[in-house]
């Protein structure tokens, strides 16, 4: 059985208090240490003594660890080991792990994309440079320590604060109690490669201790449901990140039927189970045939035990997802079914279950299905029309606009609540390196002030 | 009042409470309900399980009801209450004999320490309506010691807490720290007495920490629980060289119990009561039966003294029972902690 300690800054610690990871079956998977809030305390105040490796080496270090944390045996597990572990409790298909594996590397290998698109093309980002002599404005921290909660529903959500460890700020992630495994292996990996025991540390914390983390950080990021942005709104310190409720529009001068693979991946796509999949798609027009071709399309999947190398839906266990399912059945009353109506939970006889996908037609874009974003697979049709417009959109982290009416993009691309418009064929978790995720964490985590010298 | 057996003890208590002559109005009344005869009865501390746990009534009765008669007018009893934030707190009236022996028991447990005596106190620790301010006056009196006190309102900061007042929470514990830095700055301390939340929020501060490693050879906790993670770090990390004592006490036993002293540093904290007059039982909350040693399980409270009898009292708390020392009675205590309730996850909307 693994142990995983928290990596604080004065190397690992285990506590006494111990939680307990287990695959679907029963069977004790790992250990985990959870810091009081003494611990996480002090941590956060020496996270402050020093100071962060000069930029080049920053980026150097992200490089080493990248490769180290998909290639290299770290904390004991090689990479298959890591990725079968984080399948087996969590559920999520072997092959998204995988690939999230590669993903959070080349994140961290090219993570100065990120930071220098982030940065005002005005903008130096120190004062030596030779610009700041008649005046410039240079790039700086709004903070020095950066506090994540972070999310378990994904490995890759870790690269979401990258960007922050990258531009200086120390960090100290809560991982999910779940899956702490990715931040576990990738924390190590990070402070082997160059940030020190110092830089970067991971404190597994319960519910009341997670707050600590945030209070003794300068800037912070908090995952979370529509509770939890409703908790930090009012706070200019935090950052959070919510349901991503993205979606999918077709208009009627567009035919619908070369994107259904689109929207199919859209929907589906690493299980379904990021903020980046659709939950809604609206279409002008009669929505009935475009949700019956991907019901069609997504009632092929199949149902296999996550570490299946054909597995493509989430797994969990047998009386989570009955729950899940009990919940969809509640919600969607009053809509068309056309996948999922009799149930999405295939069980599969070892205390664990497929949650198979879900396909709702509604009777408005303003029904308030649209925006509900389940952890797999689970789509709302709707339709649309330009009477309703940009509201039943607004709200959304990616939206896959498949017109060809370029005033509705510019109304789109303008609407603030809109964090990513991808015209045309394009599924939604498309995503680029150096590419604005939900804007850049830069403009978050940084401002600018004028030198001159 | 130093008995040979448990049964004698008992049965003593029961003639004292149960006496016409010497009884409380409260037991002499509630006697006439129970379903046994405590004079005939009750004859070991098994039997004590007979008794209802009526600490619940005694927010419905006049506080003088409860003083045995047998005390005369000579009880000179100070009255002390349960924390209590909803509705009327549980009163109890502690004699002063039970007080001085009380404070004599627990200067001697810290003796067992090695806690100094001759050196000045500061005790953060609540006053007023709960007793353990007066146990810190008075036990530092006995040591020859002064007393600096903070005064500390935990019903006031449990309100806050419950009312999601976090930021007013934390401002009065600034206000608190803030007074035990300017006694830790101008007077010569030697022991600390604090809770635990308090003695976390003092390690924020590196330089009331770096005073009170330069000062203070003792830090006694108390009034609330202390992790054991916590507790390690404390003393290992925050405050090492500095002796720490914990108690575990309440108003319904009537005083606390003491860290038992001599444990390696990877042994848990062992709580020993002041049997005979307060014990122990650790239960199976389903089943009422005492759990192995070892094992986890519900506390039970019994206090019998000449002061006051409230036995069988169920408390919250949960703990690792263990042996007690010397085949005293009861049981001892280590771990506690409150009771934690295990729910259904419910379905949060979100992938996160």
């Amino acid at each position: 059985m693994l142990s995983l300690d928290a990596l604080g800054p004065g190397g690992p610690y285990r506590s006494r208090r111990q939680e307990t990871i287990g695959d679907f079956a029963g069977n004790r998977v790992a250990t985990l240490s959870l810091a009081p809030s003494l611990y996480v305390t002090r941590a956060m105040k020496a996270l402050r003594r020093v100071p962060a490796p000069p930029f080049d080496a920053r980026i150097e270090a992200f490089a080493r660890a990248g490769r180290a944390f998909a290639t290299e045996t770290i904390a004991g597990l090689t990479p298959r080991e890591y990725q079968h572990t984080v399948s087996t409790v969590t559920g999520i298909p072997i092959t998204v792990v995988r690939k999230s594996t590669d993903e959070i590397a080349q994140a961290a290998e090219r993570i100065h994309h990120s930071v220098e698109n982030a940065r005002p093309a005005g903008a130096v980002d120190s004062w030596r440079d030779p610009r700041a002599r008649d005046g410039a404005a240079v790039w700086t921290r709004r903070g020095e320590v950066f506090a994540v909660h972070a999310a378990g529903n994904h490995p890759s959500v870790h690269q979401g604060w990258f960007d922050a460890l990258a531009l200086g700020y120390r960090v100290a992630v809560r991982p999910s109690r779940r899956e702490p495994f990715t931040p576990h292996r990738l924390i190590t990996a990070l402070r082997e490669a160059g940030f020190g025991d110092e830089g970067v540390v991971l404190l597994p914390t319960d519910h009341e201790v997670a707050g600590d983390l945030l209070r003794h950080a300068d800037l912070g990021m908090v995952y979370g449901g529509a509770d939890v942005v409703g908790k930090y709104a009012g706070d200019r310190r935090v950052l959070p990140q919510g349901p991503g409720r993205s979606k999918v529009l077709i208009t009627a001068e567009t035919d619908w039927e070369p994107v259904v693979d689109t929207i199919v991946e859209s929907i589906s796509s690493g299980g379904g189970v990021g903020c980046v999949n659709a939950t809604g798609v609206l279409v002008e027009g009669d929505p009935s045939p475009v949700a019956a071709a991907i019901a069609e399309r997504l009632a092929e999947l199949p149902s296999l035990p996550a570490t299946d190398e054909r597995a493509v839906l989430p797994v969990q266990p047998t009386g989570l997802a009955r729950r899940w399912d009990g919940y969809l059945r509640q919600r969607a009353a009053g809509s068309k079914a056309w996948l999922g109506g009799d149930g999405i939970v295939d069980d599969l006889g070892d205390g664990s279950a497929v949650l198979r996908p879900a396909v709702h037609q509604l009777d408005s874009p303003f029904a308030e299905q649209l925006g509900m974003e389940l952890g797999f697979p689970c789509a709302w049709v709707a339709p649309w029309d330009r009477e309703a417009g940009v509201r039943p959109l607004r709200d959304t982290l990616v939206l896959t606009a498949v017109t060809t009416d370029g005033n509705l993009v510019d109304e789109l691309v303008a609407e603030p609540t809109i964090a990513n418009v991808y015209i045309g064929d394009h599924p939604t978790p498309w995503m680029a390196h150096g590419l604005p995720h939900d804007g850049y964490l830069a403009e978050f985590l940084m401002r600018t002030k004028t030198i001159r010298r | 009042m130093v008995e040979h057996t448990g049964g004698e003890f008992v049965r003593e208590m029961m003639r004292w409470h149960f006496s016409p002559e010497t009884g409380s109005p409260f037991w002499l009344e509630r006697a006439e309900r129970l379903d046994f005869d405590p004079l005939t009865d009750v004859r070991d501390f098994e039997d004590l399980s007979r008794f209802p746990n009526v600490v619940d009534e005694l927010r419905d009765i006049g506080v003088r009801e409860l003083i045995p008669r047998g005390y005369g007018e000579k009880h000179e009893a100070s009255v002390y209450e349960s924390g209590g934030t909803t509705g009327r707190p549980k009163a109890v009236p502690y004699s002063a004999e039970w007080h001085r022996r009380s404070v004599e028991w627990f200067s001697e447990r810290l003796d067992s320490h090695g806690v100094p005596r001759n050196v000045d106190w500061l005790s953060a620790v609540p006053t007023g309506p709960h007793n353990v301010g007066a146990m810190a006056i008075d036990t530092a009196m006995l040591r020859g010691g002064l007393n600096f006190s903070i005064d500390l309102d935990p019903r006031w900061v449990k309100k806050l807490v419950s009312e999601g007042r976090a930021d007013v929470a934390d401002a009065y514990t600034d206000h608190l720290i803030e007074q035990v830095g300017h006694i830790l700055v101008g007077q010569d301390v030697g022991v600390l007495f604090a809770t635990p939340p308090l003695l976390e929020r003092l390690a924020q501060h590196d330089d009331l920490v770096d005073l009170v490693n330069r000062k203070v050879r003792a830090i006694i906790w108390g009034g609330t629980h202390l992790d054991a993670d916590t507790r390690d770090l404390l003393r290992d990390e925050v405050f090492p060289g500095v002796t720490m004592v914990g108690g575990y006490g309440g108003t319904m036993m009537l005083g606390t119990s003491v860290e038992r002293p001599g444990l390696g540093d990877d042994e848990p904290c062992v709580f020993d009561s002041f049997a005979p007059y307060t014990t122990f039982r650790v239960i199976d909350p389903g089943s009422g039966k005492v759990v192995p040693y070892g094992e986890r399980g519900q506390i039970v409270v019994h206090h019998m003294s000449r002061s006051a009898l409230l036995v069988n009292n169920i408390e919250r708390d949960h703990a690792t029972r263990i042996a007690p020392v010397d085949g005293g009675f009861g049981d001892a205590v280590a771990d506690v902690t409150p009771v934690a309730s295990f729910g259904d996850t419910a379905v949060v909307e979100g992938v996160y």
